[in-house]
């Protein structure tokens, strides 16, 4: 059994995120804190469970973006993943959804992959659309939120239990081939053991340039990007911690909460 | 080809969501701007009761999608449904929550009907004739307009941005309901189970000290519970995050896919501020947040922003809390 897994990446949550002088996207420092969104290792650390529950299961991990992904791509394959596939690009700039399944979902049609993981959503853009297209680029079924499978029938059928509103779960099997969005805290991501961190280090990256898989054009269009508004409401305390400790107490008190 | 703003509805044991009403909020406000008629599209196993009582209170046309393959939301047989009840009528906008239906079902419903995709949209504005879609991205820290390019799009919404309306027009919309056949298996949702988590009596709480990545380690937990006691009534919560790490049980989630909390008053101790957490304490009265980063988006929701280590102030607040009560 073959199982894709889609890595993207991000710059840390804490880093700050600057936007560019055209305006038309946000700057990325050489010194930008960059490492793999959190749902794709949830997403990468179920392949590997699925890999060491089954005998023969091989797993490729794919990645679409600027050079720098590469080193994403190698993370994965330090946690555990076979192979590496990146679809290079030229610089960072604004991509769509679309554009980015498209090309993953032209690489995997070429290739037998029983399973395709995906994270629920990227820390970045926040689109949680990826896994979705390229199921249906691939007319597969596909299950997003995934916190629980389970594969069945020697192979044929997929259970899986999404995590909906209220920490309510949707339980459905889907038949294999599939694809899969996997929801955070399905498990505990590992950290990379030594002889899988040696073995990567020395591994090939396949790239694909993404100018030569016939990306579709953009669905959607960025017209602006702007800073939110600090909401209206909002007071910043001021001062040291100690005063900002008396001012808090101050308004909790007048407020009659303490 | 009859131009319409459609919206799937969302429902659960028979009830209406609410955010549906939010989504029917946006589209009204799409058919000032876009100037097409709104009809409302509910799908399930015997969708009757609900969709007349739609019709009736939003005056808007329903249309009602039944089948016994219905019964539980799945992707394939909603999208299969949806592009063949669609028939004569040109949607030109599909609009849903961006609850996990509505990102479920989205963007291959796009793929399907050709047309533009953008998710968790919280604002329109104008833009040269055309409507530009507004949306959140890392984190909430940079807002980004977007522009559908095809004739038809599908747009999820951000819950709780939208207000439902209070009043709709005194006449009840029409209802028509279709039987529909069964797409391909290849998926096939049999139940919902309930949350198997005990569920924690938050509700009663005047206070909610929550707990979010930024504590550090989970040592640090004892920093909220102190804070936390220093209040009547109090309870401790957390975000998803910390429950993802394994420092408190799922039953402590605040957001989309834990609790929602309306407390008097809500801390956030070291808490990103990301929409699904949001959504679950946004109608708090009073929200006071530590976070070490400025930017945090977080801040945009609070009434008091508390740009600090969260590990060395809640000490320095517990140590002047008691010169307080001693004064
Ligand atoms: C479909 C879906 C549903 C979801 N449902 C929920 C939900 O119900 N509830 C929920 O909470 N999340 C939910 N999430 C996850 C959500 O997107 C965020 O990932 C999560 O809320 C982040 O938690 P956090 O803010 O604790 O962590 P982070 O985003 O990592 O933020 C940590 C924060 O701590 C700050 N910080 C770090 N160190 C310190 C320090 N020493 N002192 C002070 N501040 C510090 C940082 O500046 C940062 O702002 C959902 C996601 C999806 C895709």
């Amino acid at each position: 059994m073959r199982i894709l897994v889609c890595v993207k990446q991000v710059i840390d949550g804490q880093a700050p995120v600057v936007i560019d002088e055209t305006g038309a996207w946000v700057k990325h420092g050489n010194i930008s804190p960059f490492r793999m969104n959190r749902y794709d290792e949830f997403a990468l650390e179920e392949a590997l469970r699925i890999k060491e529950k089954f005998n023969d299961v091989t797993i490729d991990t794919i990645s679409f973006g600027p050079p720098r992904v590469s080193s994403t791509i190698r993370k994965a394959m330090e946690m555990g993943a076979n192979e590496g596939i990146h679809i290079l690009t030229d610089e960072d700039s604004f991509v769509t959804p679309f554009e980015v399944a498209s090309a993953i979902a032209s690489y995997a049609k070429t290739n037998t992959y029983e399973i395709i993981l995906a994270g629920a959503m990227s820390e970045d853009d926040m689109n949680s659309q990826v896994g979705q297209l390229i199921a249906e680029l691939l007319h597969r079924p596909c299950a997003t939120l995934v916190m629980h499978q389970e594969i069945r029938e020697g192979g044929k059928e997929l259970y899986v239990e999404r995590e909906i509103e209220a920490g309510r779960r949707e339980c459905l099997y889907l038949t294999l081939p599939a694809v899969l969005t996997i929801q955070s805290g399905i498990n505990t991501p590992r950290y990379p053991s030594l002889s899988n961190a040696l073995r990567a280090r020395k591994a090939q990256i396949l790239t694909i340039e993404a100018k030569d898989l016939n990306i579709p054009e953009k669905r959607e269009r960025l017209t602006g990007l702007s800073y939110p508004e600090v909401s209206s409401k909002g007071t910043f305390i001021e001062g040291t911690q100690k005063e900002k400790a008396k001012k808090l107490l101050g308004i909790l008190h007048e407020k009659s909460l303490i | 080809m009859k131009e319409r703003i459609l919206v799937i509805a969302e429902h659960h044991k028979g009830h209406i969501v609410p955010t549906t009403y939010e989504a029917i909020t946006f589209a009204l406000e799409l058919n000032s701007l876009a100037r097409a008629k709104v009809l409302v599209m509910i799908l399930g196993k015997s969708v009757n009761g609900m969709a007349n009582m739609l019709a009736e209170t939003t005056g808007l046309d329903v249309l009602g999608l039944e089948g016994d393959h219905l019964e539980f939301y799945n992707a394939e047989q909603y999208k299969h449904a949806i592009e063949h009840a669609i028939g004569n009528i040109n949607p030109l906008y599909i609009c849903m929550t961006h609850t996990a239906m509505g990102l479920d079902l989205a963007p291959g419903l796009a793929v399907r009907l050709n047309a533009s995709c953008i998710t968790a949209v919280e604002g329109i504005k104008p833009n040269g004739g055309k409507l530009s879609f507004v949306r959140s991205m890392y984190g909430g820290k940079i807002q980004a307009e977007i522009i559908p390019e095809l004739k038809k799009s599908i747009i999820t919404l951000l819950p709780g941005a939208w207000k439902a309306r209070e009043r709709y027009p005194d006449k009840k919309g029409s209802v028509q309901i279709k039987d529909v056949h069964r797409g391909v298996s290849i998926s096939r949702t049999f139940s919902v189970k309930e949350s198997e988590e005990e569920s924690l009596n938050l509700d009663d709480a005047d206070v909610i000290v929550a707990a979010g990545r930024g504590i550090g380690t989970e040592e640090n937990l004892h920093l909220v519970k102190d804070l936390a006691k220093i209040f009547n009534k109090s309870a401790i919560g957390a975000s998803k995050a910390v429950c993802d790490l394994g420092w408190l049980g799922y039953k402590y989630q605040i957001g989309m896919t834990g609790r929602t909390v309306s407390p008097r008053l809500y801390i956030a101790c070291g808490i990103s501020g990301s929409s699904q957490h949001i959504s679950g304490m946004k109608d708090s009265q009073t929200v006071v947040s530590i976070n070490l980063d400025p930017n945090a988006a977080i801040f945009n929701v609070s009434n008091y922003c508390i740009v600090e280590d969260v590990t060395t102030f809640i000490p320095v607040l517990l140590e002047e809390y008691k010169n307080f009560v001693e004064a």
